[in-house]
């Protein structure tokens, strides 16, 4: 931990509302629209916080207690990255499966959540969002492996620093690979277009706002502020892959980072602006497509 | 080693007192419990001797059968085994007390005692023998005790088949463990594991046949795809602590074995560790997948058992691997995992199946669809379910994800290596793909069986399990929370039984072996923040909300004003699409009618192969019937044809008796 690392991670934590905006933004200045604000998170999330709550007569403790567990894990996950491309936060060898293991903890309960309030409409989210995960999951483990064989490196910290910038000029396709297979998990994890699309007002079509439909008032907050974050902390990593930054002071990183999460964000729009979002059947396809991406990227890296 | 036949006397004494004193149940019952409770706790004292690093003078009987005399020794694998066994096992027979009080009008329910207090004895015996025939005498006992409690409930058809095709599966396996040790017998002087392990150089062609032998009849007890096929039937036919010991406890015995076999051969070849890994991977997956596709709670939880025993080859696997190609930390770091998920997955899987057993007391199924909401009549239950399925997803801060973390690191740091070991990194892809279809497989369980509303009306209104039967499972799920928050105290135990398997003197030297006892102090650090943070949050959001309107009404229904409970989700329409995505692999038949829809999950190794085969070998067998219709012309022609084919043998081979 030092001070750069925690300044950085502080930062990322306070832009992370943007990047949806700025995705949406792109997205309507594409398409010829006027769109939301790019700081429209920013108030609904204020608005939801002074709010009261509704909450059903068939939830219980789990219901309440799953945006907060959201967010925390995906806080706590964030505080394994080196956001400041030094040091993280937190860091140990083999940090790799705590960060795997703690979104999905989140996932699981948010799962669980769905479930709690007995509708068919958010039991077919938890479906989704469970039965997609299945396919995401080894996607992102197989990135993380091909970074562990490229770099020698046990910890998402020792990864995504000067190593990866040695990997780097060894040889940049295979990491260009897991660098596009982890974006595919963005946007899965991140539920955005192709996969999911956040902007949908039919509920059969949802997967993720259908989970957390009965959600209100600062909990919804948290769920959205929860889902911003991970966006943020995947968004950081693929920036963490293609941009080495090392040899540079912390403050120039860490702008580097912050133009980076723009980047992507509006990568993200253009995505969403020039495809629709795949049928649920073809998906899992997408999904393998990035799993096999970053198997083959690992054997290159296999040497 | 006398103070740990002490306990297991206690533990016999406890059964026969049961049985003894049936006539007065209560006190029975109490006796039992307090007998099995100190026997276990008197066994575990010389167990923790040698966790310690301490040791324990082996004990020596003269038998008088063929194979040397029988030994009986504490090292610090077998010492790591016999505390699980003992305190799971301890725990599922007190639990069992309470389980099976109101059977008694109807079943020898003291005699179930006496065979749990028998098959926790003989486990421990598997444990600590050191010579091959009082190792087989005590892996008989447990496989004929285990039977006699899985036909507990004897009146039902499918409890019967169950029981015979585990009967028929535990017996093969057993063969193959005769051959095994009859074959490395010819190389020594005698069948203790000393002499054994003196002979394993000499074995042919570096001891292959062995180690396929121990893979096959080891792999039957452990039931790892495809050997599998009588675990499921089995596991779910018996009574739930019966289950839970099966599932927990007996299964384990196969993966002692196996890691037994590797302590005493030494480092086995390549193919054979690369073969331990594949099948790790092929069990993990389809074990999962099989398990989402069950609507039975004990099926599904069985099926969980072959995706952690998955879990558990992978580490096991690796090690062999690590042994195979040199490098030490690698090795001891694999076994260790494997341990380490042995000890977590008996915790887990013996609370979820004691939970599935407190659940199918209070609404008299076991049929997931037909269950919903229970979390409000049976909070605790719920908690405990919920802590249970959150560590077999392998989830921070609890248990499993500890033992995942080992065989992780295992995985990885063979994959930084330059030997071919490297391509083991891929199993750790594997590890996550087995994780995130547990995860999808628990949300479902604990979404359709506790939350939401109940689905259909059942006899009488689910009430909380009694005191009697959640007290053994708040023990368990203590420990469960107890080592994701404190792995350490566990990590190092699990590391001596790794070095002791991987033969390595002392592991803390290894670079690998120090750098995961220091990051595991981090896996300390995270769950205690992961929880802190949690109650923090929990008690801000109330304060919060305290101030805030918060009005409760129905969920809506998007606009539907209707809606009932029958329209929720139910397992199977959860599970579907992810089933569907995975096709004939996943082994579910669909059944369409006009207006009606099922699915039905069936086997593909026991329905898809064995069966068939079976039914073809006796088809083949009807048809040799003319052959033999019991007429002693017949008979005679045969004797005779027989006597000329030896004789004109012996002339050809021209070997004189």
């Amino acid at each position: 931990m030092t001070p750069s690392s925690v300044a950085t991670l502080g930062l990322v934590l306070l832009a992370a509302p943007a990047l949806p905006g700025i995705a949406g933004r792109t997205k309507s200045f594409l398409t010829g629209r006027r769109g939301a604000p790019v700081l429209q998170l920013y108030r609904d999330l204020a608005k939801l916080a002074r709010k009261g709550a509704v909450l059903s007569e068939t939830t219980t403790a789990v219901f309440r207690a799953a945006p907060l567990v959201g967010l925390l894990t995906s806080l706590l996950a964030a505080l394994l990255l080196p956001f400041d491309g030094r040091s993280p936060v937190a860091g140990f060898s083999g940090d790799l499966l705590l960060f795997a293991g703690l979104l999905a903890l989140g996932r699981f309960v948010l799962v669980l959540a769905a479930l709690d309030t007995g509708s068919s409409f958010e039991g077919m989210g938890a479906s989704r969002e469970a039965g997609f995960a299945a396919f995401t999951e080894p996607a992102l483990f197989l990135c993380l492996l091909a970074l562990v064989l490229a770099t020698g490196e046990l910890s998402l910290g020792g990864i995504l620093g000067t190593p990866l910038a040695v990997a780097w000029s060894a040889g940049g396709p295979p990491l260009v690979m897991v660098g596009i297979a982890l974006f595919i998990i963005l946007l899965a994890e991140g539920s955005r277009v192709p996969v999911d699309d956040p902007a949908t007002h039919l509920e059969l079509t949802m997967i993720h706002e259908v989970m957390v439909l009965d959600h209100s008032g600062p909990d919804l907050g948290l769920i959205l502020y929860g889902g911003a974050l991970k966006l943020a902390v995947f968004a950081a990593l693929v920036v963490g892959v293609m941009v080495p930054r090392t040899g540079v002071s912390a403050p120039v990183s860490a702008a580097i980072l912050l133009a980076g999460l723009v980047v992507v964000a509006v990568v993200v729009g253009l995505v969403e602006s020039v495809m629709a979002r795949l049928r649920l059947d073809r998906v899992p396809q997408l999904l393998v497509a990035a799993s096999a991406l970053a198997a083959f990227a690992a054997i290159l890296l296999l040497r | 080693m006398t103070l740990f036949f002490a306990g297991l006397a206690l533990i016999l004494a406890g059964g026969a007192g049961a049985v003894i004193l049936r006539s007065r149940p209560r006190l029975g019952d109490a006796l039992f419990v307090l007998l099995v409770m100190s026997g276990a706790v008197v066994s575990a004292v010389p167990a923790l001797r040698v966790l310690a690093g301490g040791r324990v003078e082996n004990v020596q009987l003269a038998a008088a059968v063929p194979g040397g005399p029988w030994v009986f020794g504490l090292d610090a694998l077998s010492a790591f085994f016999a505390l699980v066994f003992l305190g799971v096992g301890a725990a599922s027979a007190v639990y069992g007390a309470a389980y099976l009080r109101d059977e008694r009008p109807h079943r020898p329910v003291a005699f179930g005692h006496l065979l749990v207090a028998i098959l926790l004895v003989s486990l421990a015996l598997v444990v600590t023998a050191q010579a091959a025939v009082a190792f087989l005498s005590a892996w008989e006992l447990m496989a004929l005790s285990a039977y006699l409690l899985v036909v507990f409930e004897s009146e039902r058809a499918e409890v019967r088949r169950a029981g015979l095709i585990y009967l028929v599966a535990t017996h093969t396996g057993t063969l193959a463990l005769f051959v095994l040790f009859a074959l490395w017998g010819v190389h020594a002087p005698d069948l203790t594991f000393a002499s054994l392990a003196a002979a394993a150089p000499a074995l042919p062609r570096a001891g292959a046949v062995v180690l396929l032998l121990g893979l096959a009849g080891f792999g039957v007890k452990a039931g790892f795809v495809p050997l599998h096929f009588w675990l499921p039937g089995a596991h779910a036919a018996s009574p739930s602590h019966v289950s839970a010991l099966m599932s927990g406890l007996v299964i384990k015995t196969g993966i002692y074995g196996l890691l037994r076999l590797v302590a005493l051969t030494g480092a086995p070849p390549a193919w054979w560790g690369w073969t331990v890994l594949t099948l790790g991977l092929l069990s993990g997956v389809l074990g999962v997948l099989w398990a989402l596709a069950q609507h039975d709670l004990k099926r599904l939880l069985a099926y969980h058992s072959v995706e952690n025993i998955g879990i558990i080859l992978l580490g096991l696997g690796v090690g062999a691997l690590g042994s195979a190609y040199h490098v030490p930390a690698v090795a001891v770091l694999g076994y260790a995992g494997a341990a380490l998920h042995v000890m977590n997955h008996a915790l887990f899987k013996s609370l979820l199946f004691l939970g599935a057993g407190a659940v199918g007391k209070a609404t008299g199924t076991r049929q997931i669809d037909r269950l919903g909401g229970l979390a409000r009549a049976m909070p605790v239950t719920w908690v405990l379910f919920l802590v249970a399925s959150a560590a077999i997803v392998g989830l921070p801060p609890l248990n499993g994800f500890v033992s995942e973390w080992v065989v992780f690191q295992a995985l990885l740091r063979g994959g930084v290596t330059t030997s071919p070991l490297r391509l083991a990194i891929f199993g750790a892809a594997g590890l996550g793909l087995i994780g995130a279809l547990a995860l999808a497989c628990f949300a479902k369980v604990c979404g359709v069986i506790f939350l939401g509303r109940a689905r259909t009306p059942l006899a009488r209104a689910p009430r909380e399990a009694p005191a009697g039967l959640l007290a053994p499972m708040v023990v368990l799920a203590v420990a469960c929370g107890f080592i994701g928050l404190l792995p350490v105290v566990v990590v190092g135990p699990a590391l001596r039984a790794g070095a002791a398997v991987a033969g390595v003197p002392d592991a803390g030297t290894l670079g690998g072996v120090g750098d995961v006892m220091a990051s595991v102090r981090w896996i300390a650090w995270s769950a205690a923040a992961l929880v802190v943070t949690l109650g923090a949050g929990w008690m801000l959001r109330a304060a919060v909300l305290r101030r805030r309107p918060v009005r409760s009404g129905p969920t809506w229904g998007c606009g539907y004003a209707l809606t009932s409970a029958r329209m929720q989700y139910t397992a199977s329409s959860f599970a579907a699409p992810l089933l569907e995505a995975y096709g004939p692999l996943a082994g579910v038949e669909a059944e369409r009618g006009p207006a009606t829809f099922a699915t039905h999950a069936h086997d593909p190794v026991l329905d898809g192969v064995l069966e068939r085969a079976w039914g073809g070998l006796q088809a083949l067998a009807a048809r040799l019937r003319p052959l033999e219709r019991g007429r002693l012309s017949n008979g005679l022609f045969y004797v005779l044809t027989t006597v000329i084919v030896l004789l004109a043998y012996l002339v050809v081979a021209a070997r004189p008796l």
